[in-house]
């Protein structure tokens, strides 16, 4: 992990990406924002690619650190916790979605780590929907693939429910994320997992806001 | 960027499964289970006998504590291997003063100890 200064330069990067897009932005620029010289920013990075790939650096291994959390503990609150690292996630790295074809042309190797969390973020759910259904808090797959189709769902949500906001100019805001997401699981409750559902996860959810 | 070691997709979900199980499989014991580990006062009155095996070319020190009491239950352990059958004799000696509550070694076990009957 980078320290003093570097880390300082990667801060003020991911802040200028998320402001004003990864094209946009030059080295002086990152330079004023971390308060150096271009000539000190050039001894740590030799150049704008350079940082790009140690700010993804960072941004995999946070993301490896939120998939690690799967099945803490048995229960609702596992996916609530995780939902919250995702949300903290986005929102700190959201210039990445902005800029999707900018990397994919100039980032092949990152984009190709990157599709491996994706698929890795997926299957995470749909274990997740497995094992709620093992123990009796979703109803069995009413139809072939239908599990599937939720899973792919719920990563779309996690993944642009920040862009789309943005988009219509809402406001960003932990608690109407996480909504968004159980709403898309509700529908598959048991008695039993709206039970647990109303005592562990609704005085969060509306709690919160 | 480095190459970094990756799992195939098929893996990782057989992982979760294995994951998912374990909340199954795994049940909660009773805590009568561990009770051979709180059950230990005994231990403290012990005869502590020490024993020399030779194994693999090395003495063996084993030192077994029995409570007089009731000279059937007894621990045995291993605590070290010794090349040299003096030196480990030495180290047996010195072991076996370290152990025992009694270090003058007047807890002892003998054959009257069982009460046998020899009727």
């Amino acid at each position: 992990m980078p320290t003093g200064t570097k880390q300082r330069i990667l801060e003020a990067a991911v802040l200028l990406f998320n402001r004003e897009g990864l094209a946009n932005v030059r080295l002086q620029q990152i330079a004023d924002e971390t308060g150096i010289s271009v000539g000190n920013l050039a001894y740590h990075f030799k150049n704008k690619e350079a940082i790009v790939v140690e700010v993804y650096e960072s941004l995999f291994e946070e993301l490896k650190q939120i998939l690690s959390t799967y099945l803490s503990h048995p229960s609702l609150n596992d996916f609530d916790e995780q939902l919250s690292r995702y949300y903290a996630f986005f929102r700190k790295y959201r210039f990445y979605l902005i800029d999707l074809f900018e990397i994919e042309r100039s980032f092949p190797d990152i984009i190709a780590q990157w599709h491996e969390f994706v698929g890795k973020m997926i299957i995470q759910i749909r274990r997740r929907i497995d094992y709620s259904i093992n123990r009796g808090i979703m109803v069995p797959e009413p139809n072939k693939g239908l599990y599937d189709t939720l899973a792919d769902n719920t990563w779309m949500t996690i993944a642009f429910w920040i862009p789309q906001q943005v988009l219509k100019g809402m406001p960003l805001d932990e608690v109407t994320f996480k909504s968004a997401l159980w709403a898309q699981f509700q529908p598959y409750f048991t008695d039993k997992g709206w039970e647990e559902f109303s005592d562990t996860i609704t005085p969060l959810v509306v709690g919160g806001k | 960027m480095r190459s970094k070691f990756s799992l195939s997709k098929e893996v990782y979900a057989q992982m979760l499964d294995a994951l998912n199980n374990l909340y199954f499989s795994d049940k909660l014991g009773f805590s009568t289970d561990l009770k051979f580990i709180a059950d230990d006062f005994w231990l403290g009155d012990t005869a502590v006998i020490e024993q020399l095996h030779l194994r693999k070319g090395m003495w063996e020190i084993h030192l077994i504590f029995a409570y007089p009491a009731a000279p059937t239950r007894f621990l045995k352990r291993r605590i070290t291997a010794h090349a040299n059958s003096k030196r480990a004799e030495q180290m047996a000696f010195y072991m076996r003063r370290l152990a025992a509550k009694d270090q003058r070694g007047t807890i002892t076990i003998t054959i009257d100890n069982f009460n046998l009957s020899l009727n």
